[in-house]
């Protein structure tokens, strides 16, 4: 997942991201950007997410330990 | 004394159906066979289209074919009727959604879901009017697109893309092939009740359904609302509609 925290930065329009950073606290945090996190998960990770799983990681970090939780 | 009359009757007809191992696939090959039609069910789910041919009342076989790869089509439909008798028509059910923004679409993501939901359509329409698959008289070609080819939503650009594309190719064929006394013609579902929603609505929030029923003057539809209305074009009875798409959709984009 070397790449995670560059491709998240970009969905949240955003330089660059740490693991504590809340999702909700971004500007562009809206529904558009938890699809486009889903669409990110399934791609480069094959994980399916739902958007309630990706509202309940709360941060950064919190999302990159749900999508490797549910990497086969 | 009873009158025989039935313009709808799909008697002495064979179709060729993709997507039949589930959702509106299933419910359109379950419908044509119970108005008397022959069926071929194409799909890449072999254990679902064996489950749907449990559920026809009339002779069907099964079709095992992956849409995405276009070259493989025509062959493995001329085995398929060389076994089975020549076509009447085709339905192009299969396809595939692809829900994301525009800042996370890809070229690759496109491509794909281009190559199932449309391009297939086109090799399926060339197959169709070759001598050996035709089986002449009279000829109908059902597309299945979607009300997001006839409206806009958002993160759904590939989707409607390849869905929008479906309506031009019905009309262009229906002006070619009205020669060949082939009807093109396109059905745009709504929301129906299937698999494919369910997973589509996972990626929305918790009153995404009762969204999805308000768009809905009628509510959120059932598969066989499409299959009666496809089985409609691939009858007689509508022998002198080609080039329509058929907004079949609960009211959707009446407003």
């Amino acid at each position: 997942m070397e790449k995670f925290n560059a491709n998240i930065a970009e969905i949240l329009e955003v330089d660059k991201v740490e693991m504590d950073d809340e999702l909700s606290s971004f500007e562009c945090w809206d529904s558009l950007t938890i699809l486009s996190i889903i669409a990110l998960s399934g791609e480069n990770y094959n994980v399916t997410l739902s958007a309630a799983e990706v509202n309940n990681a709360k941060t950064v970090g919190g999302l990159k330990e749900l999508i490797k939780s549910k990497m086969k | 004394m009873k009158s025989n009359f039935n313009p709808f009757t799909l008697e002495g007809k064979n179709f060729l159906i993709t997507g039949a191992a589930s959702g509106i696939g299933r419910a359109t090959s379950i419908i044509l066979s119970k108005l008397g039609a022959k069926l071929i069910l194409a799909d890449i789910n072999q254990e679902g289209l064996v489950s749907t041919i449990k559920c026809c009342d009339s002779e069907a076989i099964s079709l095992q074919i992956d849409l995405s790869d276009a070259a493989s089509i025509k062959d493995k439909i001329f085995k398929a009727v060389s076994e089975f008798g020549k076509l009447h028509g085709i339905v192009h059910v299969a396809g595939k959604s692809y829900i994301a923004p525009l800042k996370s679409v890809t070229e690759e993501k496109c491509r794909e879901v281009y190559s199932l939901n449309t391009y297939a359509a086109i090799e399926l329409a060339k197959t169709f009017i070759n001598r050996n698959v035709y089986a002449g008289e009279r000829g109908s070609i059902v597309f299945i697109s979607s009300v997001y080819g006839v409206v806009g939503s958002a993160a759904n650009v590939a989707y409607a893309m390849s869905k929008s594309a479906l309506h031009g190719i019905t009309k262009s064929l229906a002006i070619e092939l009205a020669g060949k006394n082939i009807r093109v013609n396109c059905v745009a579902p709504g929301f129906v009740k299937t698999n494919m929603m369910d997973s589509a609505s996972s990626m929305f929030d918790s009153n995404y359904a009762e969204t999805l029923n308000k768009l809905h003057p009628l509510g959120v539809g059932e598969p066989e609302d499409i299959a009666f209305s496809i089985a409609y074009l691939l009858s007689d009875a509508a022998k002198w509609v080609t080039g329509a798409i058929l907004n079949v959709d609960g009211g959707f984009t009446a407003q």
